[in-house]
């Protein structure tokens, strides 16, 4: 099943081209990678498909939503998590969960049961009334995520989630992105480690704002003849400049 | 100085310059200040909606409200309303003022000494209340001296006026913008670009790298006061060509007492950044001690002898005080360093003092 | 409706957590009132003046004398001679000299009508222009006692006849400044709040990161807005009553006018402000645009409200201007409420004129808040 359909999308930020004629799909319970340097446009890309931008052409639906049209209900089935954290700081975790929770509709005694129940499986619960300043790196980002997912969206947008952040933090993070798609949900991410690549189901290589490559991690190895995701991504990136 | 700094200062230029719509604000606003001030603070008032009641129709009290038609300061919306009126007039805001000529006005005016005129004034405004009285009081001496051309005072006092002969508000106002502003870019701008590295965490990268602090602090701020130098001078520019505002004194001691206040404004904006961690606190408490007092307490807008005596001591601490005080001296009266010396002093003593207060407290915030 | 409420009380922890913002918040109304309230005359008195009497008489003794036991002038004692004069005022030590000149008794009793020089430092227009008018007020008051002890001149002076002057001051007759100031701290009290913390705290969000995250969850952009808005106007409302009570306390300056409509006409200017405050974080990046923008509107919307300057005083041109100013109509407001007792039936035009700025800024500008990145 289609969850994210993607036709031609482009995107133009005056003369400049960020995202040009993209065309894709994700299945239902897929890990989705988007590789690229800084500036290819995988953010860009991954903004319009949150409904954060307005797409200059083209068209793109996810859960079945359109773009330009709903929005809202897009916002509804999603979960979201940019490559800065958007917990805030100043409040303490518990109470980012409960607010993000409220934010996302859901009733009190949800909120009291999920707040629970994630803090469990954050293991965070020594930390609960503390400021979300004090604590780690890596449990900020699992927190963040966890917010972010708090109303249970099928689809899931991690933009750079694991930059910044230790190598046992990333592995840990990646642990939880599978028990995500093994509940059957839908993860789009964007990375530019290419260990992290090799996790993913399938994988599209983004270059000046163009889908170069889109395949699994295997086939690609296979058809550049390299061992790593790295050498293929290095190749792809390389060849294409010359 | 070094490398260092200047490759610092370099950056934070480029920050000023790239982040254009600040600069914009930040070179408009003194503009915008000056015309504003320059144009629309006038000491006349004029066009206030007044009622005339005539009680006594006689040649005499239509000569009087002439003297009142006649010039601009009053325009008459109503005459001759009932007396019970009155209240409800003003309560209604029909009316600033209420001229009521009595009906035995001219038969008084023959016989007695003196014949009072009463008027209703709305005092809720009390500026614009003293405008009208004062209007009123030459008004009815100009009639008195028609009324009696043999009347002479035994002496009279003729005024001569220095500096600003007529009486001009932006001689006032140029000076003190400059004052006002160059506070608000040094100390305000700063503090909340330090503290805003602070929120953004950029301020740890700093702590961590070979480069001392406080060399990164100042190449913070070099830029902020180029800015506010640059300010003030186009300030003085287009008061001198817009305004006429002049600059008698030497422009180098000019320059000099710039750079000492700004020195101040500084030495504060370094201050607040170190007791406070997010912006928004540090931009509400350098307004509370900075921005207030410079425009309460400084002479700026109200004259100080008028305060109460502690506030007239606790404005010696203000630097704009001192730094206002030698400004106008410059400009407006050519003041050389020796007449304006105890200003300079004042003003340099405070400015060292709050540069070795803000640095110890910053190096101390360090550790 | 739920979402909003959460935003609450977001806001609502995110500004008790910081103890420091608390204190400003509550403390700053208090500050402001006792400083301004004390200090901040726009009445001119003690204006520092010296005497030069080359006289040395009886009479020019007694002019000098007139002038030291007021309050309008500070006598800081005889100087020599003209230049000395002249220096004091370059050094700004006096603001006015009087010359008495030479064999002027002589010539006061021989009828010859001496002049007397005042020299006055214009740099302050304003102050010099009240001074003159007191050095005048008090030489003829001299001049009359002097007419009326001369025998000589008391015929004359009884075909003399003079209007006067009688001013009543309603509702302020003394014509205190601190009644003036007062109620427009607090207006531009509340601006503050509203404007400023507006602005800065959406633009804050959008610094840290925090708005892109709420953007993608399915608030909406009313909600967002409400939310981040209702909390400041609670705040601006205890700020208020703050203020209220320590204008009350302090000065003994309480309201004429009903409370309530001094709150309804508040909410309505506060629309205003508010729109103001969002308007500028949408045109604003940084934390410290905001501030500056917020900041430069409030410059302008206090001087061309008539809070220090009467709106007569003004061009016709900006005289236009101030009608788009929401300050203008709300320091009318709150100054008949508190000196007049004005009852809201005869506010209802300035009420309207905030409601329909309030209700358009607030629109626009909610409408410029995109939840969509640009």
């Amino acid at each position: 099943m289609v969850t994210v359909e993607v036709e031609n999308l482009t995107r133009t930020f005056g003369k400049f081209t960020a995202v040009d004629q993209v065309s894709f799909s994700v299945q239902k319970g897929e890990i989705f990678g988007f590789l690229g340097a800084n500036g290819a446009g995988k953010t860009t890309t991954i903004r319009m498909l949150c409904g954060l931008l307005m797409p200059s052409s083209g068209t793109a639906s996810v859960a079945g939503f359109d773009v330009y049209t709903q929005p809202e209900n897009i916002k509804k089935n999603i979960g979201y998590m940019s490559q800065r954290f958007s917990l805030y700081e100043d409040l303490t975790v518990r109470e980012n969960i409960r607010f993000y929770g409220g934010v996302y509709g859901l009733s009190r005694p949800q909120i009291s049961s999920k707040t629970d129940e994630l803090l469990e499986f954050l293991k965070l619960q020594d930390q609960a009334d503390a400021l979300t300043a004090s604590i780690p790196m890596g449990w900020k980002q699992r927190l963040a995520l966890s917010t972010a997912m708090l109303h249970d969206p099928p689809i899931i947008f991690l933009d750079e989630p694991t930059s910044g952040v230790d190598p046992v933090s990333r592995k840990n993070f990646w642990l939880l992105i599978y028990r995500l798609a093994e509940q059957g949900k839908t993860i789009f991410v964007t990375t530019h480690f290419m260990d992290e690549a090799e996790y993913c189901n399938r994988v599209s290589i983004m270059r000046d704002g163009a889908i170069i490559e889109l395949e699994k991690p295997q086939t690609l190895k296979t058809k550049y003849n390299v061992n790593t995701m790295q050498d293929v991504f290095m190749q792809v990136v390389e060849k294409k400049s010359l | 100085m070094n490398r260092i700094l200047f490759s610092i200062t370099k950056k934070e230029f480029w920050h000023i310059i790239r982040d254009y719509q600040t600069l914009i604000i930040i070179i408009l606003m003194p503009i915008l200040m000056l015309l504003l001030f320059g144009y629309a603070v006038t000491l006349e008032m004029r066009q206030i909606e007044t009622i005339l009641v005539d009680q006594s129709h006689t040649p005499q009290s239509r000569a009087f409200l002439d003297d009142i038609t006649s010039t601009t300061f009053f325009k008459i919306t109503d005459r001759d309303v009932p007396e019970k009126e009155f209240e409800h007039i003003l309560q209604q805001r029909k009316a600033r003022c209420i001229i009521v000529i009595p009906a035995d006005f001219a038969r008084s005016l023959e016989t007695q000494p003196e014949t009072n005129i009463q008027v209703l004034v709305d005092a809720s405004d009390p500026n614009a209340a003293n405008y009208i009285r004062n209007y009123l009081i030459q008004i009815s001496a100009r009639f008195n001296f028609k009324l009696n051309p043999q009347l002479k005072m035994p002496f009279s006092v003729e005024p001569r006026i220095l500096y600003n002969p007529d009486l001009k508000s932006y001689f006032f106002f140029v000076p003190g913008l400059v004052a006002v502003i160059i506070l608000l870019i040094t100390s305000l701008l700063t503090s909340i670009a330090i503290v805003r590295e602070k929120e953004v965490g950029t301020m740890e990268q700093i702590l961590v790298s070979p480069v001392h602090p406080l060399q990164i602090v100042i190449g913070k701020m070099i830029p902020y006061t180029v800015i506010g130098l640059i300010d003030s001078i186009l300030i003085l520019i287009m008061g001198r060509f817009l305004f006429g505002v002049p600059v008698l004194g030497s422009p180098w001691l000019l320059l000099l007492s710039l750079i000492i206040y700004v020195l101040s404004g500084l030495s504060f904006g370094l201050l607040v950044s170190t007791i406070t961690e997010s912006q928004q606190v540090a931009m509400l408490t350098a307004m509370m001690i900075t921005l207030l007092p410079t425009l309460m307490l400084s002479g700026f807008i109200f004259p100080l002898k008028s305060m109460p005596l502690i506030f007239q001591y606790l404005s010696n601490v203000v630097p704009a005080t001192h730094f206002l005080t030698i400004i106008r001296g410059i400009l407006l009266k050519g003041s050389s360093l020796m007449d304006i010396l105890p200003e300079m002093g004042a003003l340099t003593g405070i400015t060292i003092l709050l540069l070795a207060i803000s640095i110890r407290k910053f190096n101390m915030t360090l550790e | 409706m739920q979402r909003i409420l959460y935003l609450i009380q977001k806001e609502f922890r995110q500004i008790l957590r910081e103890k420091t913002f608390i204190g400003l918040i509550f403390g700053a109304p208090f500050i402001q009132i006792v400083i301004l309230g004390f200090a901040i005359t726009t009445d001119v008195n003690h204006v520092p003046l010296a005497i030069v009497d080359y006289d040395q008489s009886q009479m020019s003794t007694r002019l000098s004398d007139a002038f030291s036991v007021t309050e309008s002038f500070e006598f800081e004692g005889n100087l020599n001679s003209e230049q000395e004069a002249v220096q004091a005022l370059d050094h700004g030590r006096i603001k006015m000299a009087i010359i008495i000149p030479d064999n002027f008794e002589r010539d006061l009793k021989m009828g010859i009508h001496p002049v007397i020089q005042a020299v006055v430092d214009g740099v302050d227009g304003n102050s010099a222009g009240v001074a003159m008018a007191y050095l005048n007020q008090i030489s003829i008051k001299l001049q009359k006692e002097w007419m009326q002890e001369t025998g000589g001149l008391s015929a004359r002076m009884r075909q003399v006849h003079l209007t006067a002057i009688e001013p009543r001051m309603q509702y302020n007759a003394s014509l205190e400044s601190v009644n003036n100031i007062v109620p427009g701290i607090l207006a531009t009290m509340i601006m503050l709040i509203t404007a400023f913390l507006t602005g800065m705290s959406i633009v804050r969000e959008r610094e840290i990161g925090t708005l892109e995250q709420l953007m993608v969850t399915p608030i909406r952009n009313y909600e967002l807005i409400l939310g981040k808005v209702l909390p400041l106007i609670v705040v601006a409302f205890l700020l208020l009553n703050v203020g209220i009570l320590a204008a009350g306390l302090i000065f003994g300056l309480w309201m004429k006018g009903n409370i309530f409509t001094l709150y309804f006409m508040s909410l309505l200017f506060a629309l205003s402000t508010l729109g103001l405050g969002i308007f500028a974080s949408t045109v604003a990046r940084t934390q410290q645009q905001a501030m500056f923008i917020a900041y430069f509107f409030m410059i302008f919307a206090i001087l061309l409200s008539g809070f220090f300057i009467p709106i007569e005083n003004m061009p016709p041109f900006i005289q236009g201007i101030t009608y788009l100013n929401p300050l203008r109509y709300f320091i009318v407001v709150i100054r008949e409420i508190y000196l007049k007792g004005t009852e809201m039936g005869l506010l209802w035009k300035e009420g309207l004129a905030m409601g329909v700025f309030g209700l358009a800024t607030f629109i626009l500008s909610s409408l410029r808040f995109q939840k969509r990145l640009e």
